[in-house]
């Protein structure tokens, strides 16, 4: 039975797919018709069975699309952004990638796109220059989504760096609030000797289409898409997930839905009982945001990821609604195949710090250590010039915060690994420091508690002065309880909070442990509340002894 | 789980993760109340998801909550202050602001946060504040956090203040604040008085100023001619580098030299010299056309723009009429933007005049030889020029060889108003001398003169 077949009938594939989940369908909304919605909620009466107002975020949304703002950036460039509103200078710029950050009024955050996390010497070096004409105000940072967002930007640098960008292929389109983000994939892709596909076409070949004519523009919360290629691809934390699966001995992809994080609640992604062909990707993931487009909950925000209309939905009518919007589409458009969401990812992340072969034969990668993720204009020209001197050209980001310089023929790695950079950025780090994720910290953000960089770079690097430990430990830190560094994550988890201490009332990390994201994947669980950050190396330490099997220098000594 | 294809079995996971900090969704699901004495202590586990309700409160009446700040009731945390900003007026944000000077170590976080509402009573506060020091501001440090607010509110009245605190000695840290402060509001500024202000602040002994300034300067409009200008004179070596830095990253547009030519489109060597090194040091093609070329010009590549030079000394027939047609011809193929012709720019009168200067013999000055030309515009043209370089302008007989007699005019020497090698100063050249008769561009001065005025061009 084709799934198109049950979109039609409803009936249940019977696969037994073990998901608790709503199966009597809540009434939903449909969206599609923001303005009319947008008027019935102005006119302050509401219909039965209308569509709820819009709230006034929505409103915002609605009026006009952020894009729109692109021929503008020169103008107001010159001109002063005086005549831009609050909703236009911190909601509709963010489509075009440009951030208003409250903590540095007048220093802007601008969020590229890197499908896949691949970057060119000469993208970089673009980046290089904006980054160094900021000063001491501009830096950038590896995002968890294989991305850079650049610091410290004024708003007449817009124009002439979106043309700098255009030039060299890059673009910072709709990577910022409601929209789907920078699709991540192997960040080993094409170089891996253990990957099943190599995920860079099939990235590239979804961002086309979403950022295409009929890519949706106005979703009811952001939309994080990945695609796997290899057997350490973990991607359950995104809305949409395409994990290698083998289905009548043909490699295709899983789907995998639903996964997210915030403040509220986390969720890691379930099958969508569905399995597509490498090539049915791009118009399927157009099906999916189409139907979240069409479908969300836009009445309330912390509650409109698409897990939630999942839930809302059902399961089964959830498919059924997206594979019949992917029908609907264009004429061709798969129907998939009902698969029981099995999948070749089997194991945790590797780290891809060091140098390592291809399955190019006489080529390596070497991955660098970027701690916290965050690089400076220094950096970004030493990197250029490495990759341009050692390898092809071409950089990667990982998940993980960190770089890599590929195609680099072997005799030459050793000759890298002397490079001053690398006392910077050592391919060697130490386990904690390898596997270190944070997000941005109260330098740049309002909201975190602590700053989170900093932080972690500090007691890392005490705790590996301490401690010796059998392998690395993946630790991610984040500042509020909104999770960008996504703390559920990581085996080792902190939050940043307050506490009191001495009667002062004092920065501090909540502590959360058990996150793995190997074959069993687990969320870390709150283990201890609001440690102050002065204690914290001591904490930390007892814990990585006692549960991490680290051994303590000064004993062993 | 068995999978039917003996693969691994697929991640079944609905609910894994904790759910730490449960949130209303909804005023129906819990009734908020934002009230001040209600909001639960830092560290407390209820703090962030009451933040979250109070940050739906829209619109947040906002009195209650600066009144329990100023009594000390509730402490600006930041966590607060992110919640509460985005819906500050202009005298909330005076309110805290006043509130911060009087305790600026409760906060240091607090003036960014506040001061990103933009209005006039608290651009009026910033500047009383700093126009006199401020009272509670003798803190360096103080004042540094609020001089980039200042400059964030983009008032133009505002310039002279953060230009004399960025350029008056004084403590590095204000100085490097108001020059934020500037850098802030760049395009609110008079350019003129920006961009000045800018080129002294890059020669400033403190590199970090320098170089600040010199960022600044190259996001001005037609950045690369004071850079340019700038990296002639003497810099701190890592604020020179920085300069050459963003002059890198400054593309030069295609230039277009426009020139008379001869027969057949045959160009002088001295424009092609010329062109070659103008190339090489602007980094930018530089194209080379005469008005005698029959061809038809080729194509800029699309989207590239280019500036036209008309290489002519006088306002004849082609810079009235032959130029601007050219011009609407490149326009049909991409963005053009056309310069006045050569003997218009002023830098090149007052080279022509250092020139007849250096010519002077006894107080007797060479005369300027032209091209015939006529009309009321090349009159006045030609007594403006005799008014700016002290020489008369004389034309060229129609008959070459009477040029013998002006050459043995005893009233002084000539100079052919020609920039290469024409029949006028082929001519000359018998009755002068080969260095006396040189046309303009081989003569050392004036050709790098108009080289260094070509290479600052956008």
């Amino acid at each position: 039975m084709s799934l198109r077949a049950l979109a039609v009938s409803g009936s249940d594939p019977g696969l037994g797919l073990g998901v608790v989940l709503i199966t009597t369908p809540l009434p939903i909304p449909d969206m599609s018709d923001s303005a009319a919605a947008a008027v019935d909620g102005a006119a302050g009466a509401t219909p039965l069975g209308a569509p709820p107002p819009l709230t006034k975020l929505e409103l915002a949304k609605s009026s006009f699309c952020g894009l729109d703002l692109a021929p503008r950036l020169d103008e107001l460039g010159r001109m002063g952004w005086e005549s831009l509103d609050e909703a236009t200078l911190t909601i509709h710029l963010k489509w075009l990638g440009i951030f208003f950050r409250p903590v540095s009024p007048g220093r802007f955050m601008v969020r590229l796109r890197l499908p896949n996390g691949v970057i060119s010497a000469d993208q970089l070096e673009v980046l290089a220059e904006v980054v160094d004409r900021c000063g001491e105000h501009g830096s950038a940072d590896i995002t968890t989504r294989q991305n850079l967002q650049l610091r410290g930007l004024l708003l007449e640098d817009m124009a002439p760096l979106m043309e700098s960008l255009e030039r060299v292929g890059l673009t910072t389109r709709q990577s910022g609030h409601d929209n789907p983000r920078n699709i991540t994939g192997n960040p080993l892709a094409g170089i891996d000797p253990d990957e099943f596909v190599d995920t860079r076409p099939l990235v590239g070949a979804i961002q086309n289409v979403l950022l295409g004519p009929d890519g949706p523009r106005n979703l009811p919360r952001k939309f994080n898409v990945a695609v796997g290629g290899a057997p350490d691809s973990f991607l359950l934390h995104n809305d949409l997930a395409y994990l290698p699966a083998v289905w009548k001995g043909e490699l295709g992809f899983t789907v995998m839905v639903g996964g997210f994080f915030s403040a509220q609640r986390n969720e890691l992604a379930i099958p969508l009982g569905l399995w597509l062909r490498p090539e049915e990707l791009p118009q399927f993931t157009l099906a999916v945001l189409r139907h979240y487009e069409r479908r969300g909950d836009r009445t309330t925000r912390n509650r409109s990821r698409v897990m939630y209309l999942i839930e809302a939905l059902g399961l089964d009518a959830y498919r059924a609604e997206v594979v019949e919007t992917w029908g609907a589409l264009a004429a061709g458009a798969g129907e998939g195949v009902l698969h029981d969401g099995s999948h070749l990812v089997s194991r945790a992340p590797r780290d891809v710090c060091g140098v390592h072969p291809q399955k190019q034969p006489g080529l390596c990668w070497v991955g660098l250590n970027v701690p916290m993720g965050r690089l400076d204009s220094a950096a970004l020209y030493a990197l250029v010039d490495m990759a341009r001197g050692y390898g092809s050209g071409e950089l990667r980001f990982s998940e993980s915060q960190n770089v890599l310089i590929v195609d680099v023929p072997a005799q030459r790695a050793d000759a890298l690994l002397e490079e001053p950079l690398l006392r910077r950025f050592p391919s060697d780090p130490g386990p904690l420091l390898a596997e270190a994720v944070s997000c941005t910290g109260n330098h740049y953000c309002g909201l975190a508690q602590i700053s989170t960089k900093s932080t972690a770079l500090a007691v890392l690097q005490e705790l590996e002065q301490r401690l010796v430990l059998p392998e690395s430990v993946r630790n991610h830190w984040t500042g509020c309880p909104n999770a960008c560094g996504q703390p559920y994550m990581g085996q080792i988890g902190l939050m940043g909070a307050k506490a009191r201490k001495d009667g002062q009332m004092v920065e501090a990390v909540k502590i959360f442990l058990g996150g793995s994201m190997a074959d069993d994947p687990q969320l870390a669980v709150l283990h201890e509340k609001a440690v102050p950050l002065s204690d914290l190396p001591d904490v930390l330490e007892t814990l990585l002894v006692e549960r991490f099997g680290a051994s303590r220098r000064n004993a062993s000594a | 789980m068995a999978s039917p294809l003996g693969l691994r079995p697929a991640v079944m996971v609905s609910s894994l993760g904790p759910s730490p900090i449960p949130v209303p969704s909804s005023a129906a699901e819990l009734p908020f109340e934002p009230d001040p004495a209600a909001l639960p202590a830092p560290g407390h586990a209820e703090r962030w998801p009451w933040l979250l309700a109070l940050r739906r409160q829209r619109p947040l009446v906002l009195e209650p909550w600066l009144r329990a700040i100023e009594i000390g009731q509730i402490e600006p945390e930041s966590d607060l202050l992110a919640v509460l900003s985005d819906q500050l007026d202009g005298d909330a944000a005076v309110r805290l602001l006043r509130f911060w000077w009087q305790h600026p170590q409760q906060n240091p976080s607090l003036p960014n946060l506040v001061g990103r509402v933009r209005d006039r009573a608290v651009a009026d506060l910033l500047a009383a504040a700093l126009a006199d020091g401020g009272e509670g501001l003798e803190d360096p440090a103080c004042q540094a956090v609020l001089w980039p607010l200042l400059g964030h509110q983009r008032r133009a009245s505002d310039f002279p203040l953060l230009q004399r605190r960025a350029l008056q000695p004084g403590p590095r840290q204000v100085r490097q604040s108001a020059l934020e402060g500037l850098s802030l509001g760049l395009s609110a500024w008079p350019l003129p008085a920006l961009r000045s202000t800018l080129i002294s602040l890059a020669s400033d002994l403190d590199p970090l100023l320098a170089g600040a300034a010199v960022d600044a300067l190259a996001r001005l409009p037609d950045a690369r001619s004071p850079l340019i200008l700038l990296s002639r004179s003497s810099l701190e070596a890592s604020v020179a580098e920085r300069l050459q830095r963003r002059l890198r990253a400054l593309p030069a547009s295609t230039l277009l030299l426009l020139v008379h030519g001869r027969a057949e489109g045959f160009i002088p060597p001295e424009f092609h010299s010329l062109a070659a090194e103008l190339e090489q040091r602007r980094g930018a093609p530089v194209r080379l056309r005469a008005l005698t070329d029959p061809s038809p010009i080729p194509p800029q590549p699309l989207g590239d723009p280019l500036s036209l030079i008309p290489l002519f000394l006088l306002p004849g027939g082609h810079v009235r009429h032959d130029v601007p047609a050219i011009a609407t011809a490149l326009r049909r193929q991409g963005p053009v933007r056309v310069l006045p012709f050569l003997g218009a720019w002023s830098f090149w009168q007052r080279a022509l005049a250092s020139e007849v200067a250096q010519g002077a013999v006894d107080s007797c000055r060479p005369r300027l030889l032209h091209h015939p030309i006529a009309g009321p515009l090349a009159v006045r043209y030609l007594a403006h020029l005799e008014r700016v370089t002290g020489a008369a302008c004389i034309q060229t007989p129609e008959a070459y060889v009477d040029l013998a007699a002006l050459a043995g005019d005893q009233r002084g020497g000539l100079i052919p108003l020609s920039l290469g090698a024409s029949r006028l100063s082929e001519s000359l050249a018998p009755l002068l001398g080969e260095a006396a008769a040189a046309p303009l561009l081989a003569r050392p001065v004036l050709r790098e003169g108009l080289l260094q005025a070509l290479e600052v061009l956008p």
